[in-house]
């Protein structure tokens, strides 16, 4: 059986490591130092079926498993495209988290992780433990606590826990001194293990850490080992024994959470080891100790500093080889003990891949007419939240279609809501700035939505119902971005406020379909309703069938019917309209002709024209704002600031030529006041007209855009008195 | 020896006095970078700056470095572009070596709202003399060969706005040029000192209290990150400041071969790889407010898969750790800097996730502005006064969060 390192076959035996494997044809698996095999430092590390910074120790040889030593010089290489999902590795992306739960969970199966698991459960407690030896590489204990584990088949396993206990016992440390950088050093634990599989480590001398002087060698290899009396002693293989341990405290450091214990020698209180005086402390980031004297010499006499400034500690085993030679170093020199520096997580190196494993974004919604766009050519785009109608293909046509004749829009992502009791006329006094108590049944009214700032967050309609009962019932809509937050926002107002209100969320069990242009009503009345409503009224009645809300609006500047229906009924509907209009020239338009269309009604789109800190005053909507209303939202702020000097307003503009683009700079005598925020060349009004910010006062009536003037107005650009959108 | 401990400076550390003309309160960046302003521009070296831990342990030990100025508002814009102007001559002027790469930054949309939200970016930013410009698909491809224009099937990129300018370097480095040439001038950079409370005379600030003792000082600035708001509530200062944890996590180091910095509009998330190789991926700061620095497993889950979706390469790269800081937000997500309406306090904060990049031009203004007793005009906007006057610099979209 054999294994391959760097496109060269090695022998191994069963039960080898990769690691095992490679000492154990006389290779190491870097360029040098010394090996633990216990996980503990970066020496081993190489890249294994592509993945780098892989511990061969901990990874078990399979027949034509590649080994790649990183380069000597230099990092591992960056492999551009690596496979999607790798039959031959478990290393490359988890597919599966397995999830458990456990009253405590013990890290570690020695002395005392087996006494504190006997212990959890001689209380009655469900104990999980986790151990290397059981093929768990614990990777991070979070606040939770959640334990965060990688299995030896490549699965990843999140342990909710109560309690966790870290009995991750004592590393061995790794000598420092010349020449440990060199081929052929072991540590004591590391020489067991080797001579338990029959490996052959050639002519060996055992020295204790704290008697080395230093390691001899040529090509790489160790040849000899030098002691504190001077003894020189020939050897093939050097084993280094200690009488400090180091503790492996990893985990312990990263979370602060007074359900998460170390026990044992994790815990423990150690003795550092004799200051390093030459060779490599950190062999992940390759700093000797003259390196740590130079930075010292240089002021930076603080562990943290050293750290920042040598990167000692700071590569793949996050000090875990490092951290007694680094922590006796800063002792010795600072005359103050030195506490270790902060653990992070990931104690265990996980890939990108691995910690991916099983997330989920949040989906993007469809509405039910979803196919009947794709069927009909649309180029979908994501907007608020949803998937919608980018275009058809041609947004000039559909927006001639609109102009001249009848068009279908999806709009089922606008949020609808249902509110009623008896309650609910004060509660929506409190919650719009506008009036709501003389809307009459039968009729709507655009609304603004503003937080207590005076800032506007959504906008929408108030349609009041015919009360039943005697009880009063609204149907409110609002944008399809600011549904879901609209919901929360009114639910918590009203119950902060201790409204008697009953709150219906209908957004997402409605559709709705917008029927407008000029032959909108025709169309309807070929679908059964005989009598559409007129402008700003609304009523229920069946359309082809199919029992809809129907509100009578315009957003686009023509005559406009929303359709609002139940769900299912969405895709019939939809169909009989199309069937119904073909000889009309009926088709659908989508959101880039909704765009241009409600600009020339001026008509703002939260989000695209207004800022995160519009007022009703800068965008020229204070006639949707009645201050001498008792209370509302945002009065306090629109109260305080209503004095105050007002350096931005939000004004229409329109120029000949083609469109500037939205974002472009508006000038005034060289200076930049503002950009402007929708902007269309109008084929139906042979111009260019915008929305945009002026932020410097005095305002100016003319401007500069794409060095060209633009004359500031006040929309709407197209049919100022409304006669189209009420006809 | 690594490459990367060769040829940093001296730092000088003093006792402390029990008196300053100017006592700077936060030894990060902006701390120590108004003292070495205050030292050479102005030639005023009874500064003394205190930290209460060692120099650079906050936010400025834990961005992720980039540089850049592709703001939405022209105050801004021009703002950070000084900064840009300041971190690129910043090697010649300290002597050391910040490691400053110009890679260039992609901010790529995926959707027809987020293109236009580029288009506008490019638009102000050359207006501003800022080259931003926009990019397709295939200039992205080119830029950024790694990029699955597809993003992962879920993020399709339709664009992108390419920041020419955009670099990024060392963090500790910066502060390190900072503070050795503020403390070779004369500056006391005290480490290790905790300030517990100032000393005011009357309504006048005129002091800290510290850990070490009171010191007198002829104007305290505070360039506190994190605890910001506990500072002003010690001259009785409200702040519209919230404090949120901000997560990064960082690669093992690989050959160079990510060449442009590259972020997304739509997930929030950006990567470049420094110097050492390493990729550093940040993401948009936590809802909830908090002064934690605990770090998060769902942090690390999320901004690996849009990782992955936007760079597929990156899945089988080994994490090495992530981090926590703690950003102040401003009410408008914009910095403030100057006055503060208290005497002989001025502030320096609502650096949120923006920080790092306004260190050389932040510590430069408000050396001015101490050292004048007037505020220039290239802060003006973002005095702390905006907020009662109402006239806000919201610019949300060009902070990378949402």
């Amino acid at each position: 059986m054999r294994i391959v390192v760097d496109e060269q076959p090695i022998e191994y035996a069963e039960g080898d490591s990769v690691a095992v494997a490679i000492v154990r044809a006389d290779q190491h698996p870097q360029h040098g130092g010394a090996l633990c095999l216990a996980g503990d430092c970066g020496n081993c590390c190489a890249e294994i079926d592509g993945v780098a910074f892989t511990r061969t120790c901990l990874t078990a040889a399979r027949p034509g498993l590649r080994v790649n030593r990183h380069p000597a010089v230099g990092a591992p290489p960056l492999h551009p495209d690596p496979p999607v999902n790798p039959v031959a590795s478990p290393n490359h992306v988890a597919s599966t988290v397995q999830r458990e739960r456990a009253d405590v969970v013990v890290i570690g199966a020695g002395e005392s992780g087996t006494a504190a698991a006997s212990a959890a459960r001689a209380e009655g407690r469900a104990v999980t433990v986790l151990a290397g030896e059981l093929g768990h590489d614990v990777v991070g204990v979070y606040p939770g606590p959640l334990v965060i584990v990688r299995l030896a088949d490549g699965d990843m396993l999140h342990v909710h826990a109560h309690d966790v206990v870290i009995a991750t016992g004592a590393a061995e440390l790794h000598p420092v001194c010349d020449g440990n950088m060199l081929r052929g050093i072991f540590t004591a634990g590391a020489a067991e293990k080797l001579s338990a599989t029959g490996v052959d480590l050639g002519m060996v001398a055992t020295v204790e850490l704290e008697q080395l002087r230093s390691i001899e060698g040529s090509d790489g290899h160790v040849t000899g080992v030098v002691t504190a009396d001077g003894t020189s002693t020939p050897c093939h293989s050097l084993i280094v024994t200690s009488r400090h341990t180091s503790p492996r405290d990893l985990l312990a450091r990263m979370v602060s959470d007074p359900h998460v214990h170390a026990a044992g020698a994790a815990g423990a209180h150690f003795e550092l080891p004799p200051c390093p005086t030459t060779g490599v402390v950190c062999a992940c980031s390759k700093v000797t100790v003259d390196d740590l004297q130079m930075v010292w010499d240089k002021g930076f006499q603080h562990l943290e500093l050293i750290k920042r400034a040598s990167l000692c500690g700071t590569g793949t085993c996050q000090g875990g080889a490092c951290m007694p030679h680094l922590r006796a170093f800063v002792t010795a020199k600072s005359g103050q003990a030195a506490a270790p520096f902060t653990g992070r997580p990931a104690s265990r190196q996980l890939t990108i891949g691995e910690a991916a494993a099983d997330m989920h974004l949040d989906p993007f919604r469809r509405t039910a007419l979803h196919d009947e766009h794709i069927a009909l050519g649309a180029r979908m785009d994501r907007f608020g939240g949803w998937w919608r109608p980018w275009n058809y293909g041609d947004y000039l046509d559909e927006y001639w279609a609109v102009r001249e004749g009848v068009s279908l829009g999806d709009v089922s992502t606008l949020g609808k809501m249902i509110v009623s009791g008896p309650d609910v006329v004060e509660a929506l006094e409190r919650i719009y700035p506008t009036t709501i108590h003389d809307i009459r049944p039968g009729r709507s009214r655009y609304v603004l939505l503003l937080n207590e700032r005076g800032h506007l967050i959504d906008d929408g309609m108030v349609c009041r119902e015919t009360s039943v009962d005697g009880t009063d019932r609204f149907v409110l809509t609002f944008t399809s971005g600011g549904a879901s937050f609209a919901e929360a926002w009114i639910r918590d107002w009203i119950e902060s406020w201790g409204l008697d209100v009953h709150v219906l969320d209908r957004t997402l069990a409605l559709s709705a379909i917008n029927v407008t242009g000029p032959l909108a009503s025709e169309l309807l009345r070929r679908v059964g309703l005989d009598e559409p409503p007129r402008f700003l009224q609304h009523v229920h009645a069946d359309v082809a069938g199919v029992p809809c809300h129907v509100l009578r609006l315009s957003f686009t500047g023509e005559a406009s019917f929303e359709l609002h229906h139940p769900r299912i009924h969405s895709v019939e509907l939809w169909q009989a309209l199309m069937a119904a209009g073909s000889d009309l020239g009926v088709r659908p338009h989508g959101l880039q002709a909704l765009f241009a269309l409600r600009l020339e009604k001026g008509h703002v789109i939260v989000g695209m024209d207004t800022e995160m800190d519009s007022t009703p005053r800068r965008l020229n909507m204070d006639w949707a704002v009645k201050l001498d209303k008792p209370n509302f939202i945002g009065r306090t702020a629109l109260l305080r600031t209503a004095d105050l000097d007002d350096r931005r307003r939000l004004f229409g503009m329109t120029m000949d030529g083609p469109a500037p683009v939205e974002g472009a700079p508006i000038w005034v005598d060289g200076q930049i006041v503002g950009h402007v925020t929708s902007s269309f060349h109008s084929p139906g009004l042979g111009k260019t007209v915008m929305l945009g910010w002026q932020k410097h006062t005095p305002f100016a009536d003319t401007v500069t855009i794409d060095d060209r003037p633009a004359l500031v107005t006040h929309p709407p650009f197209y049919d100022a008195e409304g006669a189209r959108a009420r006809a | 020896m690594n490459e990367f401990v060769e040829t940093l400076l001296e730092l000088t550390w003093h006792e402390p006095k029990s008196s300053y003309d100017v006592v700077i309160i936060g030894g990060g960046g902006h701390g120590l970078a108004t003292a070495y302003y205050l030292a050479t521009r102005h030639g005023i070296t009874n500064v003394a700056v205190i930290e209460a831990d060692y120099i650079g342990s906050g936010n400025s030990g834990r961005n992720t470095t980039i540089i850049r100025a592709n703001y939405g508002i022209p105050e801004s814009i021009r703002f950070y572009n000084h900064s840009v102007d300041l971190y690129r001559n910043l090697e010649a002027e300290t002597g050391c070596r910040i490691m400053h790469a110009n890679k260039g930054l992609i901010w790529m949309a995926h959707t027809e709202s987020g293109m236009r939200a580029e288009r506008s970016r490019v638009q102000l930013n050359n207006a501003c003399g800022v080259e931003t410009v926009l990019v397709d698909p295939i200039e992205i491809k080119r830029l950024c060969p790694q990029v699955d224009l597809t993003g992962g099937g879920r993020y399709p990129v339709l664009g992108a706005s390419f920041h020419v300018p955009g670099s990024t370097a060392r963090h500790d480095r910066v502060v390190w040029a900072y503070a050795q040439g503020a403390m070779h001038r004369g500056v006391h950079v005290l480490q290790g000192t905790s300030v517990t409370g100032l000393l005011r005379d009357g309504d006048r600030v005129v002091g800290v209290k510290t850990s070490r003792g009171d010191i007198s000082a002829g104007i305290v600035m505070s360039a506190v990150g994190g605890d910001v708001s506990t500072i002003a509530a010690h001259a009785g200062l409200r702040l519209p400041v919230r404090t949120h944890p901000l997560q990064a996590f960082v690669t093992n180091g690989y050959a160079q071969g990510l060449g442009p910095i590259v972020s997304s509009t739509d997930l929030l998330c950006y990567v470049s790889q420094t110097a050492r190789g390493q990729m550093l991926i940040g993401h948009e700061f936590e809802r909830e407010s908090s002064y934690s620095r605990q770090s998060s497993f769902q942090f690390l889950q999320s901004c690996s898969l849009k990782m992955a979706y936007l760079l597929p390469f990156v899945r089988n790269l080994k994490i090495l750790r992530q981090w926590t800081g703690r950003c102040d937000i401003s009410a408008d997500f914009s910095p403030i800097m100057g006055f503060t309406g208290v005497e002989g306090l001025v502030i320096t904060t609502g650096w949120g996730t923006w920080g790092f990049k306004g260190i050389p031009a932040g510590g430069e203004q408000m050396a001015e502005l101490i050292a004048t007793g007037r505020t220039p005009d290239l802060i003006a906007p973002f005095a702390l006064s905006r907020f009662a006057a109402d006239h806000p610099m919201a610019d949300q979209g060009s902070t990378g969060t949402r």
